[in-house]
């Protein structure tokens, strides 16, 4: 050990350069990959969305923040931040209720414990794809497994193409995105209910405080950063959702645009909603991205600030 | 079930309560259902199509395998598992290789400006695919690759590195750097000591990185649906979008093919159920 130390401080002298030139080497190919493929992109992306340009020749007139103020009036762009905000609405309840009760459950010494685990966490593994289409499963007014259930339990009165509902789909999209959300959202309460200090429990209860209490008063506080976590990632999940809502809705946010949402129609706008539209717009596309992209930023830091008071509050 | 084995598990010295009851019945619900859509879908794979109507809820009464190969063969699904595993597989290697060099320049070689190349690596895991995706579509077809598979690769590559910078940094500067020392010490040169000490010490690290990347590869549908221009750009992913397009009332045929997709991704699963909780817990929490 000593000799190390007198070693490292010998050479102290003549290793920085060599290091230094080595680090560079060593930095150099995945810079060079991220700067051509993601930062300039990004750059890019900021810059087109003030400019005219369909996507195909050259590029148009600078139009300022032309593309920005169109934003304001585009009805169908509007009518899918608000279809992202009832799905974001539907995984915030789920994770403050459904995900975190889960977690209290999970953190009890069962012997199935990690069974269960693996099971609740499985949906947010598998591919959006293959959720979607368990749902379309589970919903189609063909195939589907709700429709006959409801008439084996005497409420086929209540039998829906429920997909095909504008009323309906939405919801239901919001459901599907829920069941996969989760996993995730258990396994961070979860791992945050194992930093909770046993000390404390066993003070609160040596105190008389009812299990309630308890969970209340001395668990919900400590699980603040776990709060923190599941609420952001809740909320880039919801708002940035596209696989999922594709899968289910189609680039028409079938039906009847009930479905649409930030990423669709940024997708539609870019590329046309349908293979023979000839309404694309790439730059205007390009702004889409930059409100979703602003919107998640500043959701995600009001969450990050809303709650990381509730964790200063804690200390 | 539950009531004799928590005595038995009584080693945590909690009194045996109905709470554990009650949770183990609760948990058994839920894992239902999470379990029983999708075996329902495995079911659905394995069916006839009038047996969708005459019994949703039963066993297939003569399984039809023949779907698998009906929808292998119709959707030209081996083409699309080909095009899959090459943009994966070739991904995953490259992203973890340029995250794991760049990570060794941060946390053993002392990069200068180190620690904000590192913020700028780990900020790209908050920024919309959607945003840029259009600007590499657009370099893609500058570059003339849109169309084949290394728009896929290269793109995919990209997206990975992120999390291997945010995993893998953490996990180097906890390596002990006595050792790093041994190995300069025996006349090992900066790669020497990369490729004989940090890399095998790192290997779970390496793993969660390489499976986590490889997961979300391996199902994502908008990258691909973005770049892809021809057949031999089409994933699996969008070969079954494409397929439901084309048959949409053959449900044995579409169930089938999302239950090929679903394969590895669950066999990764079920072999390293404990990297994925690591994983994902550890990439949650510093995001």
């Amino acid at each position: 050990m000593s000799v190390g130390v007198a070693t490292r401080r010998k050479r102290g002298t003549k290793q920085p350069t060599n290091f230094a030139r080595a680090a560079v080497l060593f930095a150099l190919p995945a810079v060079l990959v991220y700067g051509m493929f993601f930062i300039l992109p990004v750059v890019q992306s900021f810059t087109l969305a003030f400019f005219e340009w369909s996507g195909l020749g050259p590029v148009g007139d600078f139009v300022g923040a032309g593309n920005f103020a169109k934003l304001a009036t585009d009805d169908a762009f509007l009518a899918a931040i608000a279809h992202s905000f009832i799905i974001l609405g539907v995984l915030v309840l789920i994770t403050n209720t459904f995900s975190l009760a889960l977690a209290s459950l999970l953190n009890r010494p069962l012997r199935f414990r990690g069974l269960f685990r693996a099971i609740i966490v499985l949906p947010y593994v598998l591919s959006p794809l293959v959720v979607g289409f368990i749902w379309v499963l589970i919903l189609s007014p063909d195939i589907g497994l709700l429709n006959p259930a409801l008439e084996a339990i005497g409420l086929g009165a209540l039998q829906h193409a429920w997909l095909a509902d504008p009323a309906f789909a939405l919801p239901w999209i919001a459901v599907a995105l829920a069941w996969q959300w989760n996993g995730l959202a258990t396994l961070i309460f979860l791992t945050g209910f194992q930093d909770v200090r046993q000390d404390l429990l066993e003070a609160a209860r040596l105190d008389g405080a009812h299990e309630f209490q308890v969970f209340r008063q001395v668990i919900v506080p400590q699980l603040a950063p776990a709060f923190t976590i599941a609420n952001v990632l809740a909320a880039i999940f919801a708002l940035r959702a596209f696989d999922l809502v594709y899968v289910i809705g189609g680039p028409l946010g079938a039906p009847a645009g009930s479905t649409t949402v930030i990423s669709t129609i940024i997708f539609g706008t870019a590329f046309g909603r349908t293979s023979f539209s000839s309404d694309i717009n790439m730059a205007y596309a390009m702004t889409q991205g930059v409100a979703q992209f602003l919107l998640v930023g500043v959701i995600a830091v009001g969450m990050l600030l809303y709650f990381g008071r509730r964790e200063r509050n804690v200390r | 079930m539950s009531a004799s084995t928590v005595t038995l598990r009584g080693e945590r010295r909690q009194p045996v309560n109905k709470g554990n009851v009650v949770a183990n019945v609760v948990l058994i619900i839920v894992c239902a259902g999470v379990i029983l859509p999708c075996l329902f879908l495995v079911l659905g794979s394995l069916k006839q199509i009038d047996e969708f109507f005459s019994s949703p809820f039963g066993f297939p009464s003569n399984p039809a395998w023949s779907n698998y190969a009906e929808a292998w063969d119709e959707g030209d699904l081996g083409t699309a598992f080909g095009v899959s595993a090459i943009a994966t597989i070739g991904a995953v290697v490259l992203s973890t290789i340029l995250a794991a060099l760049i990570s060794y320049a941060i946390s053993c070689l002392r990069l200068r400006w180190g620690q904000v190349v590192r913020v700028v690596f780990v900020a790209g895991l908050v920024v919309p695919v959607q945003l840029i995706m259009l600007a590499i579509f657009i370099l893609m077809r500058q570059m003339h690759v849109l169309g084949s598979v290394w728009s896929l690769v290269i793109t995919y590559t990209t997206f990975g590195i992120p999390l291997g910078v945010l995993i893998l940094v953490g996990f180097f500067q906890a390596l002990p750097k006595e050792l790093m020392e041994a190995a300069r010490m025996d006349g090992a040169g900066h790669v020497g000591v990369f490729l004989q000490v940090v890399v095998p010490l790192s290997r779970p690290a390496i793993t969660t990185v390489a499976i986590l990347n490889g997961v979300w590869i391996w199902n994502d549908v908008f990258v691909a649906l973005m770049l892809s221009t021809s057949s031999a750009t089409q994933t699996l992913p969008l070969a079954i979008l494409n397929f439901f397009g084309t048959y949409s009332s053959e449900w044995g045929l579409i169930f089938a093919s999302v239950v090929i997709s679903a394969v590895p991704v669950m066999i990764a699963y079920t072999l390293a159920t404990r990297t994925f909780m690591k994983g994902l817990s550890a990439g949650a929490l510093k995001e």
